[in-house]
């Protein structure tokens, strides 16, 4: 079971959130950022060529075009490796843990996985961010000395930055899997 | 007490700031503008050089310049990253007790933990 919704991201850009639900305690959430633009791409090139371009006019060697055109490569891959990030997600697995893993363009992905043991809470935070006030999900892990405490907080969601209406999505999906921890001790 | 209200002996104070600053203004007048050879003559010769005379106002201006720069960077640095905890807790939310909760009385002022502040706001009430 499936559905997609599509939201704005903190700085305007559109996403789309996609919820499934594996099992009635594994949901997977998803955010998918927009794919790399081909007039973003072709100006960037066009500035770096043509920036090339006056440089070798004014000293006259074409080291520099081929240097310029080695650069636009080499960066464009080095951005797609890792930097463009095209889609975040969830995975909740109940009793199990967290899973959250980030898909950059060029294919790679990046998983983390943290134990329910240690997962405290899933929260909504707001925060300062670059002359900004910001909300975003994380994830509280908790001591293991003092279970009041928070040891840690692990952003999610960083590089696709939703908007509070879906994250208000995401925490309650969340919430819905982990009350069940609270719950499942007694009835199993 | 400390009152801001005008007494005789700050006039005296703000008069006496108002002669000394014009003096030391004509004095950076005179050792800017005056030629070296006519001090030497009158005989004041341990003068520092003219070349601080405007190289002391541009290092203030420039300082200046550099310092909004430097008041804006320093709080960019101290504001707490988005993984930090202390954008959630910190020592004193930690530490502090809990009072017993007593029937029609105003609850105690307490800081409340996140967890509990995200159901209230964002789930359904039940």
């Amino acid at each position: 079971m499936a559905e997609e919704r599509r939201f704005l991201s903190a700085s305007g850009v559109p996403i789309a959130l996609r919820r499934r639900q594996h099992s009635a305690s594994c949901r997977e959430l998803a955010v998918r950022g927009p794919r790399l633009q081909l007039r973003s791409l072709s100006a960037a090139t066009s500035a770096v060529w043509l920036a090339a371009y006056g440089l070798f006019a004014l000293c006259e060697n074409s080291m520099v075009l081929s240097a310029a055109i080695f650069i636009t490569l080499l960066g464009l891959i080095i951005y797609l490796h890792f930097v463009k990030i095209d889609q975040e997600s969830l995975l909740v697995i109940g009793s199990l843990g967290i899973q959250v893993t980030s898909a950059y363009a060029s294919g790679k992905e990046s998983t983390t996985f943290i134990e329910m043991g240690q997962v405290k809470d899933v929260v909504i935070n707001e925060a300062i961010h670059m002359q900004k006030v910001i909300y975003y999900l994380c994830i509280l892990l908790q001591d293991p000395e003092d279970p009041q405490a928070v040891s840690e907080v692990v952003p999610l969601f960083q590089s696709s930055k939703p908007r509070l209406d879906c994250l208000i999505e995401v925490y309650k999906s969340c919430q819905e899997i982990l009350e069940q921890r609270k719950t499942a001790p007694q009835s199993s | 007490e400390n009152s801001p209200a005008p007494l005789p002996e700050r006039a005296i104070y703000g008069f006496a700031l108002f002669l000394g600053s014009w003096f030391g203004f004509i004095l950076y007048l005179i050792w800017a503008y005056v030629p070296e050879t006519w001090l030497f003559s009158l005989g004041l010769t341990y003068w520092p050089q003219k070349y601080w005379a405007v190289a002391l106002p541009v290092y203030l201006l420039v300082s200046v310049g550099i310092g909004y720069i430097l008041l804006f960077g320093i709080n960019m640095m101290s504001t707490a990253p988005l993984n930090s905890t202390h954008t959630i807790t910190d020592n004193f939310a930690r530490k502090q007790q809990q009072k017993k909760f007593q029937e029609e009385a105003i609850p105690a002022l307490r800081d409340i933990p996140i967890s509990e502040v995200n159901r209230m706001f964002f789930l359904p009430e039940r």
